[in-house]
């Protein structure tokens, strides 16, 4: 398949202009890649900082709403950062 | 609990936003590649057309729409036009980062200079890039939040207001080096045309992907940093904020606001 779409492409001209428009093509790949890597560094911070919550919330004796099961059909809510107004109910 | 009755977020959304902007994207460069012809003077080189024009353009109306978002700021006072005018300033940035670098290879490739100081269409953008280079550190050179965001608003419209007009006085001016793709002058081919079209529609995809990822982050961080402060015991509305250039949350009126389902950002 990809043979086939290959033979019915046009060849590029990349002998005369490629450096240039790879290099134009390759800045805008770098911008996504350093973004999205500043994103992964910013997830791991939340990640840090939700670990440490949830041990704050165990030594103060009340375990977190998504742990303790009770009304959480997603396994996942708790741990994503998502909304949830019951931990901020009884943690006030 | 169901799905209904979970309060709106600014991640709703973002994985359909995110794949729709993947395809577009890939769509757009099989096109730049395999579908567009080359143009009869400049070849190959012509193709950094199709990053570089959709990249300004978005940056420029970019600019415009952080100025537009102030605005809403300054009549609603409500802090998260503040903070959506400061990611699309932000973003809008970074794609002038991305303009200002292609457009310089482009340069280089086409007229064999990386810069021509004479060319006003490329001091033009320079000048922008400066102007809204500046936003950051005016906004961290306030320590008061909410000064902070009624001076960036002041600022966003002032330079928001500035862009078409420099853009207007640009193509008055007659010294051109620089080629002409919105206008009478332009007769993009069809199939150039529509390349460039779903090359523009692909950008204006990627940046509003990043935006939305932008404010989901710091709607995050803003949730974290609440629930860290009543873990500790602190008052809700304490000023522990260090200084920053990142709007501030008014984490008084977040309650209700989270309580009718609307981020607080």
């Amino acid at each position: 398949m990809l043979s086939v779409i290959l033979s019915e492409v046009p060849a590029l001209p990349l002998h005369t202009a490629g450096k240039y428009v790879a290099g134009a093509y390759i800045v805008l790949f770098a911008i996504v890649l350093i973004y999205v890597a500043i994103m992964a560094i910013r997830l791991s911070r939340i990640e840090r900082d939700l670990g440490e919550l949830l041990s704050m919330s165990e030594r103060a004796g009340e375990p977190p709403a998504s742990s303790a099961g009770q009304h959480s059909a997603e396994p996942t809510a708790g741990a994503t950062g998502k909304q949830d107004p019951q931990p901020e109910s009884t943690l006030a | 609990m169901e799905r209904s009755s979970r309060p709106f977020g600014y991640g709703n959304g973002l994985r359909t936003l995110s794949v729709v902007t993947v395809i577009a994207i890939a769509v757009a460069l099989g096109l730049v590649f395999f579908y567009a012809p080359l143009e009869a003077e400049q070849g190959f080189l012509q193709k950094i057309f199709y990053v570089h024009v959709p990249l300004a353009i978005i940056a420029l109306c970019g600019f415009v729409l952080g100025g537009l978002l102030a605005i809403q700021h300054l009549r609603t006072r409500d802090p998260r036009w503040d903070m959506r005018s400061y990611v699309v300033i932000h973003m809008s940035l970074i794609f002038a980062v991305g303009t200002l670098i292609t457009g310089s290879i482009w340069a280089k490739g086409s007229w064999g200079h990386w810069w021509v100081w004479s060319e006003p269409t490329l001091v033009s953008f320079l000048i922008i890039f400066l102007l809204y280079a500046t936003y950051q550190p005016l906004r961290f050179a306030i320590e008061d939040p909410e000064r902070q965001a009624r001076y960036a608003s002041v600022f966003a419209i002032t330079a928001g207001a500035f862009v078409p007009m420099n853009f207007i006085a640009v193509r008055l001016s007659t010294a051109y080096l620089h080629p002409r793709v919105l206008g009478s002058t332009s007769n993009l081919p069809g199939p150039m045309a529509l390349t460039f079209l779903v090359s523009l529609v692909a950008m204006a995809l990627l940046f509003a992907t990043l935006c939305k990822y932008e404010l989901t982050a710091k709607h995050t961080r803003s949730q974290l940093r609440a629930l860290r402060r009543r873990l500790s015991g602190e008052l809700a509305d304490a000023p522990t904020r260090p200084r920053s250039a990142v709007p501030a949350i008014q984490h008084a009126a977040a309650a209700p606001a989270r309580a009718a389902g609307r981020p607080v950002l």
